[in-house]
């Protein structure tokens, strides 16, 4: 077999290796076959958890493949070890709808903001970079069903690990000043958007989603142009996604072509029978709870993760090691990311790095000298608000927000 | 953000595009320098090109059994098999609910007297059958 060196697949063949391992499979093939198949897959840790890791989707590196069509790809967790921001090549993917664009011209590209306005608009690209003031932002944009996968009892749906986030600096115009150009009319509601997506058949509601129209001008909704100094990849929105910080992605429209003001409630599919919660903390239930109200899903939660320690790895006993990873505040800033060697027995902050905004992901890490044997790490952010993360994982019946605290058991030899 | 600052991100813009879409140079960055400048900085380069890329497609038919003609035939119109071949384990009421989702919810052609047996034949490749695997669906569209 032939052996691949580069440092990311090392590192996925040892995930696997650790993986394949803890359950009890290495037995059913020698280790050069797992070998080889480690590099072209991951097992996540639930019944039908194989993701083959492919790259031949436009504009994007190696990504895990779930779904071919439409596209729905999740970065390899490794990827959130190399640094705060998330590369556009391995930023996750989600469509919902198949008929995809493959060709988009900008010299025809109109976004069009209409509906109960005085005086509709259509811009062209330069007129967003020209005609407005730029801003810029670090966020994350996190699918609402990230860790889906983990529910238990699971949950159909995507079937994500942890993977379906990232953190991108987004460049762009306010949706505030947009709706201004305009000239938004008494009385609005809401604001609704749209993209060039759209079903195969005519009988497929088109995804749309809203904003109430206090929220959409408050100056920090925009309208990107551009995703970590670059344009957007097609599969993530180009020309121009919609940034709603500190919120699930669902809202962050791709390829937004139009926007309309409404003076009633949006009554579309995707915004009232999709993307609903439990009116509840944590938009938690009990499975096979009835009766309880849903409204829309909206702000995001606090969650932290280890990005380069994995579940079954082996680190020195009694020497030094640093183990780090990434946390965000979910709607707001972070306010400190907990540490725990011991099973969550005892805390310790961990120092955070650079602060790149209270809507960005944050590197964490902790100096740790753990004895010999098994040691359960555990981590946990408490954001700005005082939200922390949960010590019981979360539920619903569409695998929404799920931020339970995170552990791995590890081993000092 | 500064105009300066602006301008070095729109010759990025222009500069990504004259090069290579397949090849983007991407990460990491220090932020407050944006890709791409030094050859960017050979002239400002500030029009929008087209974006033309192609997407892959699936040739993945679902597992033979009776009724994979009717997945595979009604199906694939929408989606690719993936993501079905990939949930967990359900109940053949949860995959009933599943199959009546896509009729009722995205207006798949799927034709009423064909519900049964696609959720026959999707439980037959993905049943649950023991009761710690069990999921739940509360039937949205997400």
């Amino acid at each position: 077999m032939q052996r691949r060196t580069s440092p990311p697949l090392q590192r996925l063949r040892r995930q696997f290796f650790a993986r394949a391992g803890g359950l009890g499979l290495t037995g059913l093939f020698g280790p050069a076959a797992w070998e080889a198949m480690a590099e072209s897959f991951v097992d996540f840790p639930f019944a039908n958890g194989r993701r083959e890791l492919v790259t031949n989707f436009p504009q994007k590196g190696a990504m895990l493949l779930e779904r071919t069509r439409p596209p729905l790809l999740e970065t390899p967790f490794e990827v959130f070890d190399q640094g705060v921001f998330t590369p556009n090549d391995r930023f996750f993917v989600r469509w919902h709808l198949a008929d995809i664009p493959n060709v988009v011209d900008p010299a025809t590209f109109r976004l069009n903001v209409r509906g109960h306005v005085t005086q509709p608009v259509s811009l062209t690209l330069d007129d967003l970079v020209r005609k407005f003031e730029p801003v810029e932002l670090p966020a994350v944009n996190q699918c609402s069903g990230n860790s889906r996968g983990f529910f238990n009892p699971r949950v159909p749906g995507g079937q994500w690990a942890n993977g379906a986030m990232g953190n991108a600096r987004w460049l762009g115009v306010r949706l505030k000043d947009v709706l201004e150009r305009a000239a938004v009319k008494g009385g609005a509601l809401q604001v609704r958007f749209r993209g060039l997506d759209k079903g195969v058949i005519q009988q497929t509601p088109d995804f749309m989603k809203s904003l109430a129209i206090d929220h959409a001008r408050d100056g920090e909704v925009m309208i990107a142009y551009a995703m970590n100094g670059e344009p957007l990849p097609l599969l993530n929105g180009f020309p121009l996604r919609l940034v709603v910080p500190g919120w699930y992605s669902t809202y962050w429209v791709k390829m937004l072509d139009d926007i309309e003001v409404l003076d009633k409630p949006d009554d579309n599919f995707w915004t009232t029978k999709a993307y609903l919660i439990p009116d509840t903390p944590f938009a938690n239930v009990k499975p096979g709870q009835q009766g309880v109200k849903m409204v829309p899903i909206n702000r995001m939660l606090p969650r932290s993760f280890f990005t380069n320690v994995q579940d079954g790895a082996v680190l020195k006993a009694g020497q030094a090691t640093t183990v780090r990873g990434i946390a965000f505040g979910g709607d707001t800033g972070l306010a400190k990311v907990l540490f725990s060697s011991d099973a969550g027995g005892s805390w310790q902050e961990a120092r955070l790095a650079k602060d790149y905004g209270r809507y960005s992901f944050r590197q964490w890490e902790v100096p740790v000298r753990l004895s010999a044997g098994p040691h359960r790490l555990t981590i946990k952010a408490v954001n700005a608000a005082g939200v922390a993360q949960p010590e019981h994982a979360n539920w619903n019946g569409a695998g929404f927000m799920r931020n339970v605290i995170e552990s791995v058991s590890v081993r000092a030899a | 953000m500064s105009a300066a600052l602006r301008d070095v991100v729109l010759i990025g813009l222009g500069f990504t595009f004259g090069i290579a879409l397949t090849s983007a140079p991407a990460w990491p960055q220090t932020p407050g320098t944006p890709a791409a400048t030094e050859k960017g900085a050979k002239g400002p380069v500030r029009t929008w090109a087209k974006v033309e890329v192609k997407l892959p497609t699936s040739s993945t038919l679902f597992p033979a059994g009776n009724g994979a003609d009717i997945a595979n035939g009604q199906c694939l119109i929408c989606h690719s098999a993936g993501m079905v071949l990939r949930q967990p384990p359900l109940t053949q009421d949860e995959w009933r609910s599943e199959v009546n989702k896509m009729r009722n919810a995205f207006g798949a052609l799927l034709p009423a007297d064909q519900v049964d047996a696609l959720a026959r034949y999707l439980y037959s490749i993905d049943g649950s059958r023991a009761p710690t695997d069990r999921a739940v669906s509360d039937g949205q569209g997400s």
